[in-house]
């Protein structure tokens, strides 16, 4: 357990958008693109660069944080069509440790954010 | 869209393969979407950021994947930036282990590079100092020398007489400030040894010109460059610091300086140098007519002029040609076809050299080249061990890029550890360059720290290590790990082969070229020693003696100094013979006269009369071992006689066209008197063994009065003894005199050609280590092909092949080689040797003799490196051979 620890506080902090991907997967199993989308509306414009984010997504999967689980391609409506030929969907689903992880981290902003100085500092504004 | 979709995905090449393939779709999706969200410029802003995006993470991404192949221990660490730098340290510490393991090899290769990039880089050193700085003066593009040029003669470069000086300073308007100089020599006295130190007796201008300052005090004012206000001096920063400790009080005083006081003045910086010899002090020339010095008729002025701001060099020639013409009209007796010369101050500076220096830095190109060959050959023929490591990393997913990579750092680290042994040799290298540099472009050590000397060093580390790892490992590389792994460490031979059967035929080419320059400079060399000089210099001690005018007034006084000096030393019983002249063959400094030839017309293609005047004592010209051809020879009785010249047979043929010239009379154009041509001398290489003849005379002493003579004394006693007893003589008659430039006359002459003999020497030891370097390259491979081939060798052995045609196939690889070469670099040398015509005497670039023995000399070394080889070949047991 101890160890278990460890490994969790070793990722701490999280860059944003890791935390994103990972909260964005709380909800259930996902693919690369409406993940994506996801965090965009969420954080609005176009934030989001694909080589960052997939080398993200590949370096969580990576270390374990999230796994990968395979779909079909037929999923997917919304795209133009020579794209959609041939191609397996990637799904990806937090791992429990990932979900740790996404805890760990949630706490530590929660635990940020409920400092009476942080409170000043909101009250201020 | 289209376009953009495909420009991207060909910018998805910057990602890794398996991330390609993974995400790329994905990838390319999403580009689009925010690509069609965005309208105008901002669709440009979407681009960049991609670009961006796709630089930083997409290459990153190809990083990722080699951090998580090297963490075994499972430690991640999110660590962003230097990863890079990570695998670079892992090359190197790759590279250090590879290079451990074969110490023979990466020995012989450091120190193969260590002596190509040190004599590379003591070369550029040189080159750096003398051509391509600028000159250490304010704006030293401005800056020319004017010289006296007659085009009739084909001269162009002679001295200025000092009337012409103050006319061309009178009249030009083109520059700024305008000055003249020249060497001369003065006795510093009073304060401890009396001694002889170079000065440049210069007008208040020069300093001007190159607007230097003086560290201390001043240098000279306008009008101390005449009678009455020139008793000044300024000295040279190293002469102060020598002689006077380096203290500042000594502005103000006075030395002595010729036995006559002068007053300090300044003292100059410590890098000031001037092209004016090696000038310890610096007094004012006061440029009045004097009897000896005819103003117009005697040559000896170096003119130095700074253009005015935004004059250019042909407007100045104009003017000066201009006012050349005007001087003509005005002067035709002594001036016409005289004229002037205008050149950038910069590279007359260094002629003397450039020729010398492009040379060498050809032949060290050259060595480079060689070295490289040699190099790349011996990797190649160690990396054949390493097939199978290679293969097996290749195997285990090492990537191409990643083990040339790999290879490359592995040459680089030998190349680099090459050019750091190369700075030792460099030092060493640019010391000895430095012997043969003009004073004011002498490198010092220093210069190899200098930001573009360590830049070329550094450049041709990282140059050599590149090109020698890259034939070695691309071959590595670019082999089939599956063959590779297979044939369990032997290499595909065939394309080995060819390749290495290429370098050296490269490397035979460019040995015979530097064999080529070197043979041809050994040869012009000796052609230069066989040339008659007319002297003897055997056994002969040298020396200078300047009286000062304080004490030694009067031109009868001069003459009988000498006189007696001459006398006393002859009494020496050591001493077989003893003479006196004003000009000693093979030294620089000699004025030229104008003289009048009795019956003598001078058609309108002839030069000017003149001739170079020597004050001799009637033994000088048998005490140098002078040949009389026709009259007699200086006697005692000439010496208080009417007045009487030996003239040399140029001076005959040239102004006696028919018949002879004894009986004949000449004067020089400032004297009345005719003097009588009594005896015409063989023709003395005066000049140097180099230089053609001009006309000279022989003059006696009393009738000629000169205030520095050389004493020249044959004595069959060593000279370090006789120095001494000389020395004795001279503080005997006056004990404040010192003796200058105390030599044998063989050191003279040997000074003389020391260029030549320097040039020569280098281009040999380059071309012997080309030659060793070469031999060793050609031993190498056939040794290695030999070995490679003994079973089929052994086949064929049993086959009945004799051992003396095997051992012939052998020899006749290697001279087929060796014959390719040569003949390739015999014709380059064909093209390539004509840039050496400055440098050659008496022999054309294309000589047979050199080119027929250096093709001979190289053939043998070949075959004899061939020979070992070969002869392994013949004994191979087909036994043995067959079991391998």
């Amino acid at each position: 357990m101890t160890q278990d620890r460890d490994r969790v506080d070793r990722f701490l902090p999280l860059k944003p958008l890791v935390l994103d991907v990972l909260l964005a997967l709380a909800g259930g199993k996902r693919h690369g693109w409406s993940l994506i989308r996801e965090i965009q509306q969420r954080d609005g414009g176009d934030r989001i660069l694909p080589a960052n984010f997939y080398r993200s997504l590949r370096a969580l999967r990576d270390e374990g944080l999230i796994d990968e689980v395979r779909g079909e391609a037929t999923d997917d409506r919304g795209e133009p069509l020579e794209l959609a030929r041939d191609r397996r969907r990637q799904y990806f689903e937090l791992s429990p440790l990932g979900a740790k992880v996404a805890r760990a981290e949630v706490k530590r902003l929660e635990a940020l954010v409920v400092d009476p100085r942080a409170r000043k500092l909101l009250k201020a504004r | 869209m289209r376009i953009s979709r495909s420009l991207y995905r060909s910018l998805l090449r910057l990602c890794p393969p398996d991330f390609r393939a993974e995400f790329g779709a994905e990838m390319e999706d999403a580009f689009a979407a925010s690509l069609a969200g965005a309208r105008g410029v901002h669709k440009i802003a979407v681009w960049l950021r991609a670009l961006g995006d796709l630089v930083r993470h997409g290459t990153g991404a190809r990083h990722d994947a080699w951090r998580r192949f090297r963490n075994t221990s499972g430690h991640v660490e999110y660590r962003s930036g230097g990863w890079w730098m990570d695998t670079f340290r892992h090359d190197l510490r790759h590279a250090a282990r590879a290079i451990a393991r074969q110490p023979v090899t990466s020995m012989i290769v450091i120190f193969t590079l260590a002596l190509a990039i040190g004599a590379n880089t003591a070369v550029f050193s040189a080159v750096h100092t003398a051509l391509l700085r600028q000159l250490p003066y304010i704006e030293p593009d401005a800056l020319v020398q004017i010289y006296e040029k007659r085009p009739a003669e084909g001269v162009f470069t002679n001295s200025v007489s000092p009337a012409d000086y103050q006319d061309w300073a009178q009249l030009s308007t083109s520059f700024s400030v305008i000055a003249a100089a020249l060497e001369s020599a003065v006795d510093l006295t009073g304060s401890g040894e009396p001694e002889r130190l170079n000065a440049a007796s210069v007008t208040a201008s020069f300093f001007d010109v190159f607007g230097v300052r003086a560290l201390h005090g001043r240098t000279f004012a306008a009008g101390e460059d005449t009678t009455g206000r020139n008793r000044v001096v300024v000295l040279e920063h190293g002469l102060w610091q020598q002689r006077f400790g380096g203290d500042p009080s000594i502005v103000g005083s006075t030395i002595q300086l010729n036995d006559i006081p002068n007053q300090v003045i300044g003292v100059l910086p410590p890098d000031a140098r001037f092209p004016i010899g090696e000038a310890r002090l610096f007094v004012p020339v006061v440029l009045q007519p004097t009897p000896e010095r005819p103003p117009r008729a005697s040559h000896y002025l170096t003119v130095v002029a700074r253009l005015k701001p935004g004059v250019a060099i042909e407007q100045a020639r104009a003017e000066m040609d201009r006012i050349g013409r005007d001087l003509e009209a005005q002067y035709p007796d002594l001036s016409r076809g005289h004229g002037s010369h205008v050149v950038p101050l910069a590279p007359e500076m260094v002629k003397g050299v450039r020729s010398m220096l492009l040379v060498l830095s050809a032949a060290v190109a050259f060595i480079m080249l060689i070295a490289w060959i040699n190099v790349t050959n011996l990797l190649l023929a160690s990396t054949a061990g390493r097939n199978r490591e290679m293969a097996v990393r290749a195997a285990i997913g090492a990537g191409r890029t990643r083990l040339l990579r790999q290879m490359l750092v592995e040459t680089s680290l030998l190349a680099t550890i090459g050019g750091v042994a190369g700075m030792l040799v460099a030092y060493w290298g640019v010391q000895l360059l430095a012997t043969q540099m003009p004073p004011t472009h002498r490198p010092h050590a220093s210069v190899l720290m200098s930001m573009p000397v360590l830049l070329f060093t550094a450049g041709a580390c990282v140059l050599s290590g590149l090109l020698a790892g890259i034939l070695p490992a691309w071959h590595l590389v670019g082999s089939d790990p599956a063959t590779a792994l297979k044939e369990g460490g032997r290499s595909p031979v065939a394309l080995r082969r060819r390749l290495r059967f290429g370098l050296i035929v490269a490397e035979i080419a460019c040995t015979t070229l530097l064999l080529v320059g070197a043979g041809l400079t050994l040869r012009s060399f000796r052609q230069v020693l066989m040339e008659p000089a007319g002297i003897e210099t055997a056994e002969r001690l040298t020396f200078n003696i300047r009286l000062p005018r304080a004490r030694y007034a009067t031109p009868e006084s001069f003459a009988q100094f000498f006189g007696e000096l001459a006398r006393r030393i002859a009494d020496e019983p050591a001493v077989r013979r003893v003479g006196a002249t004003s000009s000693l063959p093979l030294t620089p400094g000699d004025p030229r006269y104008g003289i009048v030839v009795d019956g003598y017309e001078r058609g309108p293609e002839d030069g000017p009369t003149r001739a170079h005047p020597r004050a001799v004592t009637p033994g000088y010209l048998s005490a140098v071992g002078m040949r009389i051809v026709e009259g007699r020879a200086l006697s005692d009785a000439d010496r208080h006689g009417p007045k009487v010249v030996v003239i040399n047979e140029t001076m005959a043929r040239r102004y006696w066209r028919s018949g002879s010239a004894l009986g004949g009379r000449v004067r020089m154009s400032a004297e009345q008197d005719w003097r009588e041509v009594v005896g015409v001398s063989a023709d003395v290489k005066h000049w140097g063994l180099d230089a053609p003849v001009a006309a000279e005379m022989y003059i006696p002493l009393e009738q000629f009065p000169q205030q520095a003579m050389w004493m020249v004394v044959e004595s069959a006693a060593t000279p370090a003894s006789l120095v001494p007893v000389l020395t004795q003589h001279v503080r005997q008659l006056d004990p404040n005199l010192p003796l200058s430039n105390v030599r044998t006359f063989d050191d003279v002459a040997a000074r003389s050609v020391g260029q030549r003999r320097f040039t020569m020497m280098l281009l040999a030891s380059f071309a012997v280590l080309a030659l060793v370097l070469a031999a060793a390259g050609i031993y190498g491979v056939m040794a290695h092909l030999v070995s490679l081939r003994t079973p089929e060798i052994g086949v064929r052995l049993t086959l009945g092949a004799r051992p003396g045609a095997v051992m012939r196939q052998v020899l006749g690889e290697g001279a087929l080689q060796a014959g390719i070469g040569l003949i390739i670099g015999l014709a380059a040398s064909f093209t390539l040797m004509r840039g050496m015509r400055a440098i050659l005497f008496g022999i054309e670039p294309t000589d047979p003799v050199t080119l027929g023995s250096v093709g001979v000399s190289l053939m043998l070394v070949a075959l004899l490196a061939v020979l070992v080889p070969a002869v392994r070949a013949m004994r191979v047991d087909p036994i043995t051979a067959l079991r391998q």
